[in-house]
């Protein structure tokens, strides 16, 4: 059996395993709440967390890049980088596949599929590191562009505009 | 009860506890997360308003330099509470913590953090009141474990430091309120443990500041009268640019019809300038078509009250100046811009902490004969109820394509929703100005509505993780519409929300803009004897123009 077929075959109890992993790194008593299968916008930690496990497990079970596997980690990991987490354990919920893999896989396969969750890693820092410096540049732009930008257009200051500021941004 | 629950039970009951142990255990628990919370007040903002324990300090440091008998004054500043308020009183008293409200929370949703269930924030405050004002407190004090059993807890540094982190991460938005048997009503009990921090020097500078400024300069920004005369004077000559008419204001002109009050964000910051451009251009029509005159004040220049999110007496001082101002020029009544918190204000204190204003007229519109029966005692009407009466009765010459490009929805804002019923106004002024408009989904709108996570005093840089954790659920709500129907502009009726939002999609829905629906009003409403227009307030190209560019 290929690595790629046991993950289709598995997909229910893998999305399971990894689903409760994942929720289980919020403090219990919310876990007890975000692991609902409620309604997505009663539940978006939850919802999005469950959608964004599966579309991973799709993405390894077909073909995938380190681009795409970024661009699927995006919703998940883009909550979890403004919430009380680590670096590390922000993205600590991708190792936890390995050890569920083990459960279902062939030791034959265990190897490559530890290698495949390692580009789920590397996608899952890569995203990481944007989602924060997407916040780091919220904190150093918003007042600038809100308020300074209102006063500029009224020509009541004049200094630097702030097309020119943000320039590197749009490029 | 002893036959009902035993100890154990009962502790299971209460035990919301964060990642080990129990809740009440503070040690794991305080630890002020830098993103999460607001800087401290500067002193001299503080001063400012002479209020209490003027100093530097940090939040992030061991030692918050409070006084002395910190724990006296607070202890004597909740019993005077308690006995004034008696909402305050029996929302400590009557929870019985059926966790109805747990999961209704945006800043529980998104942070997943569980002391910000509502009941379990309430909880930190309500064990201080158990322990030194119940008779059950009092005995339990006295028994081993008996604190742990009836919830109680010392009023010790960490705990403060605790209710400190957690009562600002709270919004006042109400959402759980809707959900509460009971009615208890979460942003009261945060408005109290506020007013309670004040009194020992511990508020956050994005609330002292601005009310510092409102209070000497009469905005949250601090901007001179003649700098909020100038924004309004430019954006007229951009309106002359758009539309080739002249739009220019009346200011403190006395014996006008109508004193017009907005946040002052609609005139400082982008996109409410938009917004702003729209009042201008309504206030013109109006006057050339039937005569009405409309009248701002450089005096008057913050609709918005951070006062609200201080204590008491400090909004009644800054809300004085609405009164103050309507009676100095003999207006009949006052017409208020779109903005959130300040319509609470208005709506549910105004008229008991500075009223009756006799003086004023029970609201009429003078063009349509409607008497506005809802704020017979505040003499104060919402915008979007009086542009929503105009348009019922046929007044307003509309050109809804000039709006076609936007494919709207509606964020209801918590306090004109949840605090005042203002739902179905803002709706109809939209789709008459605009055809293309979606709901997001219904557990999210209108009573339902989840708060921008940035509302009472809380949308500062600083902490933009836990703006951006509590955006979560709105922003869940807004992807689905955009992805859904196409939506790309976000309509809302606060000042705070037009800025909040804004960052709210660039993080979380890039695709989508925000505007306020009188910038819309703006683009649609055809000015007697304007040129063609060929661009909207934003001075981009309307639909159809795009290839004169």
């Amino acid at each position: 059996m290929t690595i790629k077929q046991c993950l289709t075959d598995n997909h229910t109890l893998l999305l399971k395993k990894w689903f409760k992993a994942t929720i289980d790194t919020y403090p219990a008593q919310s876990a007890r709440i975000l692991g609902k299968d409620a309604d997505r916008f009663d539940n978006p930690v939850g919802a999005v967390t469950r959608e964004t496990l599966e579309d991973i497990l799709h993405l390894l079970a077909s073909d995938y890049t380190s681009e795409t596997l970024e661009k699927a980690l995006d919703p998940v990991i883009r909550i979890r980088a403004v919430q009380a987490f680590s670096a590390a354990e922000a993205v600590s919920f991708i190792f936890a596949l390995k050890d569920i893999g083990e459960t279902v896989m062939d030791s034959a396969l265990v190897r490559e599929f530890d290698r495949m969750v390692d580009q789920v890693v590397l996608a899952g820092f890569n995203r990481l590191m944007k989602c924060r410096e997407d916040i780091f540049l919220l904190k150093a732009t918003e007042s600038k562009r809100r308020i300074h930008a209102a006063f500029e257009r009224a020509g009541l200051v004049q200094e630097l505009k702030e097309e020119d500021l943000l320039g590197s941004k749009k490029s | 009860m002893a036959d009902e629950l035993t100890p154990d039970e009962l502790l299971d009951k209460i035990d919301y506890g964060a990642d080990s142990g129990n809740w009440m255990d503070t040690t794991k628990s305080v630890q002020i997360r830098p993103g999460m919370y607001c800087y401290a007040a500067k002193a001299e903002s503080v001063e400012t308003l002479g209020l209490p324990n003027a100093r530097p300090w940090n939040p992030v440091e061991e030692d918050w330099k409070l006084p002395d008998d910190w724990q006296q004054i607070l202890h004597n500043g909740i019993k005077e509470r308690l006995e004034r308020f008696r909402t305050f009183k029996i929302f400590m008293d009557v929870c019985v913590r059926c966790g109805a409200c747990a999961d209704k929370c945006h800043f529980f949703l998104g942070t997943g953090d569980p002391k910000n269930m509502p009941v379990l924030r309430a909880e930190l405050l309500r064990s201080v009141y158990r322990n030194d004002f119940t008779t059950a407190g009092k005995i339990l004090q006295n028994i081993p474990g008996g604190q742990r059993l009836g919830g109680n807890r010392p009023l010790t540094l960490d705990v403060l430091k605790e209710m400190w982190y957690y009562f600002f991460q709270c919004t006042e938005c109400r959402r759980c309120s809707v959900f509460c048997p009971y009615g208890i009503d979460t942003a009261e009990i945060t408005i109290m443990a506020r007013e309670l921090f004040n009194l020992i020097g511990l508020n956050i500078d994005w609330i002292a500041t601005p009310v510092s400024n409102c209070y000497q300069t009469g905005n949250h920004l601090g901007i001179q009268p003649h700098a909020f005369k100038d924004m309004l004077e430019f954006f007229v000559e951009d309106l002359e640019d758009i539309t080739g008419v002249d739009c220019t204001p009346n200011f403190q002109k006395k014996g006008a019809d109508i004193l017009f009050i907005t946040p002052s964000g609609d005139v400082f910051a982008d996109p409410g300038t938009y917004t702003c451009q729209g009042y201008l251009i309504l206030f013109k029509y109006l006057k050339d078509k039937y005569g009405l005159d409309v009248t701002w004040s450089t005096y008057a220049s913050e609709g918005g009250n951070f006062g609200f999110f201080t204590s008491h007496e400090t909004m009644k001082r800054l809300n004085a100046k609405m009164y103050a101002e309507a009676k100095r020029l003999g207006v009949k009544w006052i017409l208020g811009g779109e903005c959130g918190h300040m319509w609470r204000v208005i709506h549910q204190y105004m008229d008991t902490m500075n009223g009756p204003a006799d003086f004023l007229e029970v609201p009429v519109n003078p063009i349509t004969g409607t008497r506005f029966t809802n704020a017979a005692s505040t003499k104060m009407v919402h915008i979007t109820e009086f542009t929503a009466d105009l348009i019922k009765h046929g007044k307003l010459e509309l050109d809804k394509g000039r709006n076609a490009n936007r494919i709207m929805t509606f964020h209801d804002s918590c306090n004109p929703a949840r605090g005042m019923g203002l739902l179905d106004e803002p709706r109809y002024v939209i789709n008459n100005v605009c055809d293309n408009f979606y709901e997001m989904p219904p557990n999210t709108i209108r009573e339902n509505t989840f708060c921008c996570g940035s509302g009472a005093g809380l949308n500062a840089g600083e902490n933009m993780e836990l703006r951006m954790a509590g955006a979560l659920p709105r922003a869940t709500a807004l992807k689905h519409v955009h992805e859904k129907y196409g939506v790309n502009t976000l309509g809302t009726i606060c000042a705070i929300d037009r800025a909040a939002l804004s960052t709210l999609c660039e993080y979380w829905v890039p695709e989508v803009e925000v505007a306020g629906i009188h910038e819309l009003v703006g683009n649609a409403l055809i000015l007697p004897g304007e040129k063609e227009r060929t661009e909207d307030l934003r001075m981009e190209p309307l639909p159809g123009c795009e290839e004169e560019e």
